[in-house]
């Protein structure tokens, strides 16, 4: 993505003249597509035309960027794809940059978009416009420039920017995900692109490495390894490779990180498992819980103020959240006698977690941080567990068995759209989504 | 309700295979005590992987004695038992503890031995817990035998957790073998 230069010069109109020539518009527009995704009535309809290109040596790199880009908008989750008209570049009409818009009014979409491919010496430019349909407004327009070798990232620069256009928020576009896979024999960390692309392999310890969790500016790598024999929490600096262990005896599990140089885990140097919040180089800051048993993964709200964690003090595990200063403590979840693996949604407002439910099976449901609007959003499709959010917040990963082995799957965070991230041999399991890598 | 009943069948019939394979266990004639020079040379990757690996002893037997009963079965043939748990517990039942005494002064007369002490899980549930959870049996095992006279220095407490267990598959008879504190004497 920081490879990747944009040429104002060949900008129609910039999306900040944009913004000062015609204002109230644009903002009118903007709160009306963000009213339309706060309320969840539905995807907003799109028609994505394929690119145009000058010439015929262009249309390969055209056909895989038309590619990236209806796979890109389709996994987000916020537009439905509408088929294009026959007629959608007819000169009669109502007729704007050569689109017709009284073809395009014909179909149940709200907003058109499409572009060309120029391919120069270099690089690859990718030029594109996004209208709104029923006032044949160009809405905005621009140019990504890039290598050959780099169309993923402008198909996927320029759906971050028309996300972020009509949601007012950043898009999953360049997050990471980290999760554990056993493919090669040995549970292992590996991370890939938020559409499943990409797998690369982070750990190599020939051991049992377990729930990773990146830092949120991606610098640090924290993780539970064995490989000294027993579970001891490490973070790795990923750009000098050093990595440091929780020196103290005993358990080391489950991190989560509050900010970029401090995170928190269960450790049980003291006797009991408590939580604590340790810094980069694994030193104890401060002791979080007090109480006899299981105190366990932390998850963090986006101020860090505030964390969740699973507590067997009532008996059974249950959530509770705690206010990191005053050490205030409420208890979140009473459906159900086994809820685990908290996850703070970004917007701050919702954990999810997974309960695992009398017949057996573990599930994934969401309930406010206040502890009201407990919801479902896995049933009846094996064991589903290991929620983490999306840096936006629209989408949840989580690991699932409904095929008979655990695979990594995405849903909206409503639970719509199930569908499996990546294939891959073996299994996959406690997926964690990066935040945002801008 | 067909689908119920014929899960409650299955898990009878499980039960009862269970009950009669225990018996054969116990029925099975000691075999001859055969000294055997105490365990192979022990690399740092050997050492590692007794403690990660698990693996059916099929070499040749390294103990002094081979004991049966509670505590005692193919994943179980060092000289000091394993304690098993009742589901989402670390509690120690009255076999538990039994067993615990028997280590205890097996440890007591064999002061230059050291035992590490896996705690494990059943697949149900989380694995994050269950690792908190392997921990909490391996240590209230520890905690019992220290009580008894061993010093706490000789005993190495850590969890696997469901990542290692003993039988593979879903039901009861499974579930209970992988609920242990696993004793392993260096």
């Amino acid at each position: 993505m920081r490879l990747l230069k944009r040429y104002a010069a060949i900008i129609l109109l910039a999306i900040s003249a944009l913004h000062t020539l015609s204002l109230p518009l644009v903002a009118e527009e903007m709160d009306k597509y963000i009213a339309i995704q706060k309320e969840g009535t539905g995807n907003i309809p799109l028609v994505l035309n394929t690119l145009d290109v000058r010439s015929k040596n262009d249309a390969d790199t055209a056909r895989s960027l038309d590619a990236v880009l209806r796979a890109g908008l389709e996994f987000t989750d916020i537009f439905t794809l509408v088929p294009a008209p026959l007629n959608l570049k007819s000169s009669v009409g109502n007729n704007r940059g050569g689109v017709n818009f009284s073809a395009l009014n014909t179909v149940e979409a709200e907003i058109y978009v499409g572009g060309k491919v120029t391919k120069k010496a270099d690089g690859v430019t990718l030029t594109m416009e996004v209208y709104d349909i029923s006032g044949s407004k160009l809405l905005f327009t621009q140019a990504y420039t890039g290598g050959e070798q780099q169309l993923r990232a402008l198909g996927h620069a320029f759906c971050a920017d028309l996300i972020e256009f009509f949601t007012g928020k950043s898009s999953v576009f360049g997050s990471k995900i980290v999760f554990v896979s056993n493919h090669r024999g040995f549970k292992e960390i590996y991370q890939c692109d938020f559409d499943g692309f990409g797998v690369e392999q982070l750990t190599i310890l020939h051991s049992i490495t377990l729930t990773p969790a990146f830092s949120p500016d991606g610098h640090y790598l924290a993780y539970t390894d064995f490989s000294s024999g027993r579970s001891k929490l490490t973070i790795k600096n990923l750009a000098s490779k050093q990595s440091f262990t929780v020196a103290n005896s005993g358990i080391g599990i489950d991190p989560a990180w509050r900010n970029n140089s401090e995170l928190a885990t269960t450790l049980s140097f003291e006797g009991d498992q408590e939580i604590y919040l340790i810094n980069t180089q694994g030193k104890v800051l401060r002791r979080i819980t007090k109480n006899d048993g299981i105190d366990l993964s932390p998850t963090f709200s986006p101020d860090g103020r505030y964390v969740a964690y699973v507590s067997e003090r009532s008996g059974q595990p249950q959530i509770f959240t705690q206010a990191i200063e005053s050490g205030a403590i409420k208890r979140v979840t009473f459906s159900g006698n086994y809820n685990t693996q908290p996850a703070w949604s970004p917007t701050g407002d919702k954990l999810a977690f997974t309960m695992r439910e009398n017949s057996g099976a573990l599930n994934i449901f969401v309930v406010n941080t206040d502890g009201s609007g407990l919801t479902r959003l896995t049933e009846n499709s094996g064991n589903n567990e290991s929620p983490s959010w999306s840096p936006d917040g629209r989408m949840i990963v989580f690991t699932s068995n409904r095929q008979g082995q655990k695979k990594l799957f995405v849903m909206s965070a409503t639970g719509k759209n199930q569908r499996q991230l990546l294939r891959l041999a073996g299994e996959q399991m406690q997926p964690s989504w990066s935040l945002f890598t801008k | 309700m067909k689908k119920e009943i014929g899960v409650i069948i299955v898990s009878v019939l499980m039960v009862m295979g269970g009950c009669s394979s225990q018996k054969v266990a116990t029925n099975t004639s000691t075999p001859k005590v055969t000294p055997t020079s105490p365990a192979t040379v022990e690399t740092p990757s050997s050492k590692r992987s007794s403690t990660i690996k698990r693996s059916v002893p099929a070499t040749a037997p390294q103990v002094q004695q081979m004991p049966s009963g509670y505590g005692f079965d193919q994943w179980q043939t060092g000289p000091i038992g394993d304690v098993f748990f009742g589901y989402d517990s670390s509690a120690l039942s009255t076999e538990a503890q039994e067993q615990l005494q028997k280590n205890a002064a097996w440890l007591v007369s064999n002061t230059n031995k050291t035992a590490v002490i896996e705690g494990h899980c059943d697949s149900r549930g989380t694995s994050e817990y269950n690792l908190a959870l392997g921990e909490r049996r391996a240590s209230s095992s520890k905690e019992y035998i220290t009580r008894l006279g061993v010093a706490p220095s000789r005993l190495d407490a850590i969890s696997l957790g469901e990542e290692r267990p003993f039988a593979l598959g879903t039901g009861e008879e499974a579930w209970l073998k992988n609920r242990r504190a696993h004793f392993i004497v260096k």
